[in-house]
């Protein structure tokens, strides 16, 4: 019987791999363009349309940028080169970001700041200026710029914006970014573009803790919004408006709050013991209040299952661990930070009496003397402020572009829904938590390359319906998270 | 012969088939002969194989006989996934599912009984490295044996009914997929061996002239235990990460429990004359007992809600996501699904005897819920096979049959919309080979 096993096995099998040569065939899904044109394309907008992330514009990140993937979509149907303001090989680091380079014993993330091969060419440690390409670009990505700014001249100098400094020749650095976008309009004559800016319009104001920055006001956004739609569909063009997603979502600060609450509780400390933080601005004030105290309980602050209203910065990461204890860490690394100047001495001394701390050798978060800075926290007041400018952004940008004719991709929903239940793709879950949601990126704003591909994908999903068209996307797990040290 | 050998026999095999021949993953390859005829055999009493097909028709078999056939199934799967990657195929590989009958009874008596040693179920697959659901499944290899003593008693000429105790003698599953870590792909191995577990199959079988005959029968469902599988990780991190990745992948041993669902069928055969018989049967597997994968595991397995940092990412690593770490759960929520077969043979001369068929099985798999261990459709069976009787009482079978599924697709939006995302979207096409070969000897 063996034997009979033995002799026919190999037999029927060499017989049948004989007569199954022939693999099923499944024949391609053809891409097509449906009723837009895609042969020339430009990508309007800020830090996340250059591909920004780990808290720097690098070649890694350049080269993953949503535009990018799109644009190699839109090859298939035609589409022409799309030219980026890549850094080069050499310089591939570009700004410099943030690394991951390991774990404390309690699992906090070590991160280390990028210092080589980078693209700096001049300016100060805090304002320094960019190897330029000033070759003309598709991808007109600016990090850092607000719907406000596009009409402000001298943006492109170098006492504007270093990133928009970098594709602008000295000779037209007057140039507000809107000519920008209509001169490029009028020379790469687009069919099809894509419009995400407004984001920094709220979140410059957000992640100082509602204490720096401003948001824009309602009126400037529309009147802004209009003029750069109507700049890009002055020659014909197709295109998708984004909208800007709620920050209040975003690992930036859904990170520390719930983890600081995790410790304390731990630790076993009272969630009822005193919080007490300061609201407004941090600077010295004439307007009575402007810095008022708040008298709260830890209880106030969000938690894992998101109960308690306050929101922690990622930024203040470094200072939750202090609380309780006598000290002013804080405010010296501020005021290093901001004046360059020791924290020593009595000019010290007169900033901290200024901005009301009276006593730094009392509890830090816990006395009145010494409380919790405003900059590291997003109170109720300060939240509501950020959505209510939010909604009120995207109704005008969903608007404009609906009167425009214009594809919406909204990426409020969209990741609102990625914050709720996730978002798998191809069987590896995907989160909007920090470091192992794959979709973030270590400054805990900006996507990493894995969350640049969902976005394209999902702005392919909207051209698809709005246009006809048949763009397969890409597989997002070819596109890396944030990668741990082994 | 006893069983003993027949299972080491069976062992040195890799008793399993891909996509082989039925709905899900069950294996309708119970007799050479039955085979070459799309798979009929209920309403037959052909050979020693009623003991698989319809314990009844087992008493009407005339002579006694041992007959022992192999096959090997070889499956074409092709993948292409859902975001314009090139098209994936399956490692290749042959698996060899077979089948062994003894039956016994005194001349003239009205009884028989036997033995049989099959695969009912059974399921292999290994995908191409790095293909795009490696992260749901790189390989799997399902293996079950059912031993099964059989009686079968002729109540009068035309009327005759029978019985068997199934047991699952062996069984053993190895499960494997990549680890979607953030340090980069590891993998993870679930391999487990089966309880013995038993259960039933029963016939009707009548025969009112020498041109008709009608049968029934059923066989009961088996639940595949495995209590104590062994699982094994490889590519978790051992520097700055370690501490913070593995304490997420604790669990040795998991438990898990997949049932190999019961089976009804009805069948008519049709003998027009000595020469040509004809069958027909419809089955009905009752694959909705099939609901969900689940798998104890003895530590934690992936990160789940319950015990992750703020902001993980809990996801659930094994077979789906849920609220506690030592356990995992993926939706299968299989359908019962009915297959069609007709098939015949003609009987050329005293020696040789020729056979064709076809058969079509409804999948067991909704839309949506198609997963790359077992990428189901509706699928077409063609089937052509030949006895050549060498003397009075040895004889040979051979038999091939063709197995077209028809091409699947499931969008991202399809695994959306039903909470499906543990798998892979994209569209699955397969095609099975699995020619056979058996010997029979009667006296």
């Amino acid at each position: 019987m063996k034997l009979f096993i033995k002799r026919s096995a190999p037999v029927l099998g060499l017989l049948g791999l004989g007569l199954a040569g022939c693999q099923p065939d499944i024949e391609a899904p053809a891409a097509s363009a449906g009723s837009a044109n895609f042969s020339s394309y430009i990508a309007v907008g800020n830090s996340l349309t250059a591909g920004y992330s780990d808290g720097g514009l690098y070649r890694e990140g350049q080269l993953s940028s949503y535009p990018s993937i799109l644009a190699s979509q839109f090859a298939q149907v035609g589409g022409g080169s799309f030219v980026q303001p890549l850094f080069t090989e050499a310089q591939s680091n570009g700004s410099g970001y943030l690394r991951l380079t390991g774990f404390t014993a309690a699992g906090s993330p070590i991160t280390a700041p990028v210092t080589t091969s980078l693209a700096v060419r001049g300016g100060t440690a805090a304002a320094p200026l960019y190897t330029q390409f000033l070759d003309p670009v598709n991808n007109l990505g600016v990090p850092g710029i607000r719907m406000s700014d596009i009409n402000t001249a001298g943006y492109g100098s170098t006492q504007g914006n270093p990133y928009f400094e970098r594709i602008t020749p000295a000779a037209s650095a007057g140039q507000t970014y809107l000519q920008r976008v209509q001169a490029t309009v009028a020379s790469l004559k687009p069919t099809f573009f894509t419009e995400w800016l407004g984001n920094n319009d709220v979140l410059g104001y957000a992640t100082a803790g509602g204490a720096a920055s401003s948001i824009t006001p309602a009126t400037t956004f529309t009147a802004n919004t209009k003029l750069v739609l109507d700049a890009l569909i002055a020659g014909g063009a197709k295109g998708v408006v984004a909208t800007i997603p709620d920050v209040t979502g975003i690992p930036f600060f859904t990170t520390v709050g719930p983890s600081f609450r995790a410790t304390l509780a731990l630790s076993n400390v009272p969630s009822a013991a005193p919080f007490i933080y300061t609201t407004g601005t941090l600077a010295p004030s004439a307007t009575p209040g402007a810095n008022a105290r708040v008298v709260g309980k830890l209880s106030d602050i969000r938690d894992a299952s998101g109960t308690g209203a306050l929101l922690l910065t990622l930024t203040s990461s470094p200072y939750v661990s202090l609380y309780g204890r006598p000290g002013g860490k804080y405010w010296r690394d501020f005021y290093r930070q901001a004046t360059g100047a020791a924290p020593t001495g009595p000019v010290f001394s007169g900033f901290l009496l200024g901005i009301g701390v009276t006593d730094t050798t009392q509890a830090f978060g816990q006395s009145a003397a010494n409380p919790f800075p405003s900059t590291l926290v997003l109170d109720v007041a300060e939240q509501k402020a950020t959505v209510d400018a939010t909604n009120a952004f995207n109704t005008t940008l969903t608007t404009e572009a609906s009167t425009r004719g214009l594809a919406v991709f909204d990426a409020n929903v969209f990741f609102k829904s990625v914050a709720i239940s996730g978002y798998a793709t191809n069987a590896a879950n995907n989160t909007a938590g920090y470091l192992s949601g794959n979709l973030f990126s270590l400054d805990g704003v900006h996507p990493t390359p894995r969350g640049y591909a969902v976005i394209a994908n999902e702005m392919l999903r909207v051209i698809n319906v709005k246009y006809g068209s048949s763009f397969s996307g890409v597989n997002a797990n070819n596109y890396r998270g944030v990668v741990f040290p082994q | 012969m006893t069983v003993k050998t027949l299972l080491l026999a069976g062992g040195t095999l890799l008793v399993s088939a891909s996509a082989a021949s039925a709905s899900g993953f069950q294996v309708n390859l119970g007799g050479q002969k039955n085979i070459g005829m799309g798979g009929v055999g209920v309403g037959l009493s052909l050979d020693q194989a009623a003991m698989f097909y319809n314990p009844g028709a087992l008493a009407m078999v005339r002579e006694n006989g041992v007959q022992f056939g192999v096959n090997a199934a070889l499956a074409r799967i092709s993948f292409r996934g859902d975001n314009g990657d090139p098209q994936r195929s399956l490692q290749n590989g042959i698996v060899t599912p077979f089948n062994f009958y003894a039956g016994f009874g005194p001349k003239d008596a009205k009884y028989k009984f036997g033995v049989a040693v099959y695969t009912p179920y059974g399921n292999k697959v290994k995908y191409a490295d790095g293909w795009e659901g490696r992260y749901a499944l790189t390989e799997i290899n399902l293996e079950s044996v059912y031993v099964q003593p059989t009686f079968s008693y002729a109540i009068t000429p035309q009327l005759s009914v029978g019985a068997g105790l199934t047991i699952l003698a062996y069984g053993s599953v190895n499960l494997q997929k990549d680890l979607p870590l953030p340090t980069g792909p590891g993998h993870i191995e679930l391999d487990g061996k089966t309880k013995t577990q038993f259960g039933f199959n029963a016939g009707v079988f009548f025969k009112p002239s020498e041109k008709m005959s009608v049968g029934i029968s059923y066989r009961s469902q088996i639940d595949a235990k495995v209590e104590s599988g062994k699982i094994t990780y490889t590519g978790l991190p051992t520097g700055a990460s370690a501490n913070i990745i593995n304490r997420s992948f604790t669990a040795t041993n998991f438990a898990a429990t997949l049932p190999l669902p019961a089976v009804a069928s009805i069948g008519v055969g049709i003998m027009p004359t000595d020469k040509l018989t004809i069958g027909l049967d419809a089955s009905l597997t009752f694959w909705s007992q099939y609901r969900t994968l689940d798998f104890n595991f003895s530590g934690n397995n992936g990160n789940a809600t319950a015990t992750a940092l703020p902001g993980e990412n809990t996801d659930g690593r094994v077979g789906g996501t849920s609220a506690t770490s030592n356990f995992s759960t993926s939706k299968r929520y299989y359908q019962d699904a009915v297959a069609f077969r007709l098939g015949g043979q003609y009987k050329v001369s005293d020696k040789l005897t020729v056979r064709a068929g076809a058969a079509y099985d409804l999948t067991a798999v909704r839309d949506g819920y198609i997963t790359p261990e077992t990428p189901d459709a509706n699928r077409l069976g063609l089937s052509t096979g030949l006895s050549y009787q060498i003397t009075d009482h040895l004889g040979v079978d051979g038999s091939f049959l063709f197995e077209a599924l028809l091409k699947r697709t499931q969008t991202q939006q399809d695994l959306l919309n039903v909470g499906t995302t543990d798998r892979v979207a994209g569209t699955y096409r397969t095609n099975a080979y699995v020619p056979g070969i058996g010997l029979h000897y009667k006296f």
